[in-house]
């Protein structure tokens, strides 16, 4: 059996990873679900102004990470 | 238990009250064709931006107003806010504290291996995808419209 290259372990990670995160999400948008949805937990995140700045600016950050460079 | 989302805490009067915010903006715009105009906007701004080259100072500038645009709506107008939660249960935060620090485990220790491409991190898998116009433009609009969901919160 060949070795399994660390390109494909690593992406098959950060593949599985993302699922668990979409899955999380529409496990937290049925009736009486006990998890949070990403919008309520960074909202309570955000109840605070330094929550609410550093949120913002990871969201910037993104952006410029992505898009600028 | 409060459902207006002021946790019960009774404002003291003549304080504005932060949550909901003064709602300076409605959560939608007034007029259909007010909304059409607005996201015809921002497809097309997304869509010179996502041709802008990187690392250049038009793709900086591109990223920049939105920032500085969001920035100054969520210091000054604030649109009508949507509660938070007055808690978050800690059993179920915590399949999303988990997914979380995996997510960022996995990537600290791509970039640290810093050995492309067999340690990919996540930028080095999503860069590739961003090469069509097409892509990146939508990706910009997503990142937009994300922004303004936040805002909102």
């Amino acid at each position: 059996m060949p070795p399994i290259p660390t390109r494909a372990v690593t992406i098959a990670g950060f593949t599985i990873l993302v699922a668990a995160m979409i899955v999380l999400e529409i496990l937290a948008r049925r009736p009486g679900s006990r998890i949070p949805t990403v919008g309520q937990w960074l909202g309570y995140l955000m109840r605070p102004k330094i929550g609410r700045f550093l949120v913002l600016l990871g969201w910037w950050w993104l952006g410029w990470h992505y898009f600028a460079r | 238990m409060a459902t207006d989302g002021t946790d019960g805490r009774r404002r003291r009067p003549g304080r504005p009250s932060r949550w909901p915010g003064q709602a300076a903006w409605p959560r939608r715009p007034a007029h259909p064709l007010l909304a059409a105009a607005i996201a015809a906007g921002l497809a097309v701004y997304a869509w010179v931006d996502g041709a802008a080259v990187p690392f250049s100072r038009g793709a900086f500038v591109g990223v920049l107003i939105p920032g500085a645009v969001l920035a100054a709506i969520a210091l000054g107008r604030t649109p009508e806010r949507i509660p938070p939660p007055r808690e978050l249960d800690i059993t179920g935060m915590s399949y999303w504290v988990i997914v979380l620090a995996a997510f960022f485990e996995w990537e600290a220790s791509a970039w640290r291996d810093s050995s492309w491409p067999w340690h990919p991190s996540f930028t080095n898998l999503i860069d590739p995808l961003m090469g069509p116009h097409l892509v990146k433009s939508a990706a910009i609009l997503v990142w937009i419209l994300a922004g303004w969901a936040l805002v909102r919160r």
